[in-house]
């Protein structure tokens, strides 16, 4: 029920708060425009073949893609296998003012520009990769298609996935810790109750928060698709498609970021750019709504 | 068996540790090695680096990068108001009217376009600004910067607003104030520390954002200006094309602005973290 | 002026699709203490805020029927204006936790334009503080912030807040449920000794209370009044069983 002020108020509020909806439907509208020249021009092949020649003309998007959700997968299997323990480290086993440190440090690390991420992947994650984990497993797992190139740089998909894992590892863990704190004590307190280790009662609430954490993952990985710093220094930049990890290759973004700039030299090249990103961008809609949607239906479901 | 259990529940706590351990050392090694290289490249150049342009890559000085300090405080300066008005009104809106359509649809595009990658937002400011004003320019960067922020703007206000109790809000009805003084005298000045932290974390996202102005705000570092309307440059863009050149020296630079940047973030994280004061409620 | 403070008739609220107010209708005489009683959940907190439109801060709630509070039709009148006649205080004591205990009292007098200039306003803050019996323990901290006095203590200075508008109409909200005995006499002494300036609606669940501060009493239960009339009438011959109970403590 609202009176005559209260419209009033609302009304002075809406014009500035409706920026939001207008920049969301510009930008889409615009990626969506400019994508239509080499759609129509292209068609499907853009996004089944893997070319970059602007002086022939011919493009084919399939490269970056596959490295961008190549990237993204190691990227977030990388932050849940730091995340998930962090969580329990957290929530669980500290107390007073280490907690208090460490879950600092965590948003600390959450905030950090990505730009200095990059600078620091690139200079001393990349060659540590390189030699310590690419190297080893080239010597002697080289029969897995995935190990079976040999490191030149190290500037590779692995190195860029394992760099973007790194650097969404505080966002995931915050989502996670959420949610694990948002479980009722009454949950935990049913752990005990029934005699449960430590253990096997972190694996209980692990269990109940699962469709948080797997939104949580699926909003990491969205986040994963659209970073562009780390990617263009760590990936190595080149259109590579093969299955091996440790050759170089591009993602759309750090495509994109290498490209751009020049591609309106060429007829074609800008507008297949905008098309990269109507995937990604597209994917990356989607994929938040269905994490922050499910987080909220979790939520209402977990806390009564 | 019981001992078994306890084994298992023992082994289990040691490496959930550990791997923890192992989570947050990047970071700290990150803190470390930028701050040694970065403060070294910034002793040596001395005041000179604040002040100066940047080097050729065949120069024997480091030289400077004042054109990316003013770029990136200039650009500050137009997007950070803007983004804050914005946010705020936004905000305000929906916690005030949680439940209206409008509201409903306002959260939810928050959230799509805080996914949209931000080098996509730098392609559609470059369509829709660059383009036709044929020019780089740093009103398209802070453009570029306020359509990025904007949604953790809104998101930092809204959390923070809706976290003020509902008696409050009752309180402020029943001595006849009206809607605005309620929102600008209670409600705000409340949750003050929550507002503080988040200009300040949309500050933050501000001045290390790098992919949105790769095509919107030029790379102009041959001299300084305050021009709005001049191509600029920003100490981000600066660092992303420096650390990936061949030249020594630039990337010598590139530790220095990354060593700066990183000191703005954790001179500003730790305002918020320690400063702030909080209303006891 | 011995009319209706407060006259409702046929008053239906409903909030998304639960019915809260089912026909009440009620008649609060000038200048009384008129208390509402009824079980949790019956509807009483409701019916006080629909006196002063406060029920418009829930977005999903609609108010159907006549209500005419100090002469107005609050339906066809500006809420804003209704509220500076009308004081309230909550079941949880919520003075506002950024401003002093004097600048909590002098901005509900500021904002209703009650004070011309500061002398006004210490005098106001002065006698709102003594009518809710606060003054002789806050008069020396009147710049200290509401978290450093006990919850009793608060609540009195929500007491002092609402006064200081200097309203016509009182409403309070189960004002002692949340704090100790001691307190909740000397704010019931408080509100007894408030009535020749201001009519009283209180909403209480003990019958106690009821008897040693009411003028008038009305029984709601399940959104519908079920028995009102003066307090002795009531409390000696209660008409109906859900009265007899909620009296003997049953509800």
């Amino acid at each position: 029920m609202l009176s005559r002020k209260d419209k009033l108020f609302f009304m002075s509020l809406l014009p500035l708060s409706l920026s939001l909806l207008a920049i969301l439907i510009i930008s889409i509208a615009v990626i969506g425009i400019r994508s239509i020249d080499s759609i129509s021009f292209f068609g499907s092949k853009l996004y089944t073949m893997n070319v970059w020649d602007p002086e022939a003309e011919v493009y084919g998007l399939l490269a970056p893609i596959a490295g961008s959700i190549v990237t993204s997968v190691i990227a977030i299997l990388t932050a849940s296998f730091f995340s998930i323990p962090l969580t329990i480290t957290i929530a669980e086993y500290l107390k007073g003012s280490t907690k208090n440190i460490v879950s600092s440090i965590v948003e600390l690390m959450g905030g950090l520009p990505t730009i200095i991420y990059a600078v620091w992947a690139s200079q001393y994650l990349v060659p540590f990769l390189k030699q310590y984990v690419m190297d080893p497993l080239y010597s002697y797992l080289s029969f897995i298609p995935l190990f079976s190139c040999k490191p030149i740089t190290g500037f590779s998909v692995l190195a860029a996935g394992i760099s973007i894992g790194i650097s969404i590892t505080p966002y995931v863990t915050a989502l996670i810790l959420e949610a694990y704190q948002s479980i009722p004590s009454i949950y935990r307190e049913a752990c005990y109750g029934i005699g449960a280790t430590r253990y096997e009662s972190i694996k209980i609430l692990l269990s109940l928060a699962r469709p948080a954490i797997i939104a949580a993952l699926v909003l990491g990985f969205a986040r994963s698709l659209g970073e562009t710093t780390i990617a263009v220094a760590t990936i190595g930049n080149s259109m590579n498609l093969n299955l091996c990890l440790f050759s170089p290759s591009y993602t759309v973004s750090a495509l994109i970021a290498s490209q751009f700039a020049n591609a309106y030299l060429y007829p074609y090249a800008e507008s297949v750019l905008y098309a990269g990103m109507l995937i990604l961008v597209i994917i990356s809609i989607l994929l938040s709504l269905y994490g922050s949607t499910t987080i909220i239906r979790w939520r209402s479901r977990v806390i009564v | 068996m019981y001992n078994w259990r306890k084994l298992i529940d023992k082994l289990f706590t040691y490496m959930v540790i550990a791997v923890s351990i192992v989570a947050i050392s990047p970071v700290i090694h990150l803190i470390i090695t930028v701050l040694l290289n970065g403060t070294m490249v910034i002793v040596k150049t001395g005041i000179n680096f604040f002040i100066s342009l940047p080097p050729t890559p065949f120069s024997k000085d480091f030289g400077g990068i004042a054109p990316a300090i003013v770029g990136s405080l200039l650009m500050t300066f137009i997007s950070l108001p803007i983004t804050i008005v914005l946010g705020l009104f936004a905000a305000i809106l929906t916690t005030e009217f949680p439940k209206n359509t409008i509201s409903i649809v306002i959260d939810t595009i928050a959230k799509s376009l805080a996914s949209i990658p931000t080098i996509a937002v730098s392609m559609i400011v470059y369509t829709i600004i660059v383009v036709p004003m044929r020019s780089f320019s740093a009103l398209a960067g802070s453009i570029a910067l306020t359509i990025v922020s904007l949604p953790y703007a809104y998101t930092y206000f809204s959390t923070t607003l809706r976290s003020v109790p509902f008696i409050y809000r009752e309180a402020a009805f029943s001595i006849a104030m009206s809607r605005w003084s309620t929102v600008l005298k209670i409600l705000i000045p409340v949750v003050r520390r929550g507002i503080v932290t988040a200009i300040l974390m949309t500050l933050v996202r501000i001045l290390g954002e790098t992919a949105a102005l790769l095509f919107t705000a030029g790379r102009f570092r041959n001299g300084v200006t305050i021009s709005p309307l001049a191509p600029a440059d920003a100490i981000p863009l600066l660092i992303f094309d420096f650390v990936l050149s061949p030249y020594e020296i630039w990337r010598q630079v590139a530790w220095g602005a990354s060593a700066l940047l990183l000191l703005s973030y954790m001179v500003i994280f730790f305002t918020v973290k320690f400063l702030v004061k909080e209303v006891k409620l | 002026m011995n009319l209706l403070a407060v006259e409702m008739k046929n008053v239906n609220v409903y909030i998304g699709n639960r019915h809260i107010l089912k026909d009440v209708t009620l008649k609060i005489p000038s200048n009384t203490v008129f208390v509402i009683m009824g079980p949790s959940g019956s509807g009483k907190t409701t019916l006080l805020r629909v006196i002063n439109r406060l029920i418009d801060l829930i977005e999903d709630a609609r108010v159907e029927g006549y209500v005419k509070v100090l002469g107005f039709d609050i339906m066809k009148s500006d809420p804003y204006e209704l509220r500076k006649y009308i004081g309230m205080v909550f079941q949880i004591p919520n003075p506002f936790p950024h401003l002093t205990i004097y600048e909590n009292i002098a901005i509900a007098a500021k904002i209703n334009g009650v004070a011309k200039d500061k002398k006004e306003l210490d005098n106001i803050v002065r006698w709102a503080l003594e009518k809710a019996m606060l003054w002789d323990e806050v008069r020396n901290r009147l710049h200290d912030y509401p978290h450093q006095l006990s919850g009793g203590q608060r609540q009195r200075l929500c007491l002092a807040r609402a006064l200081a508008m200097k309203p016509k109409l009182l409403l309070l909200d189960e004002p002692t449920a949340n704090i100790d005995p001691v307190n909740a006499r000397k704010l019931e002494e408080a509100i007894v000794s408030l009535k020749d300036e201001v009519t009283v609606i209180m909403v209480t669940h003990s019958p106690y209370q009821a008897a040693r501060v009411a003028d008038y009493v009305a029984v709601l239960y399940d959104g519908k009044v079920v028995e009102q009339g003066p307090a002795q009438q009531l409390f000696l011959r209660p008409s109906t069983e859900i009265t007899q109970k909620l009296l003997r403590g049953e509800m």
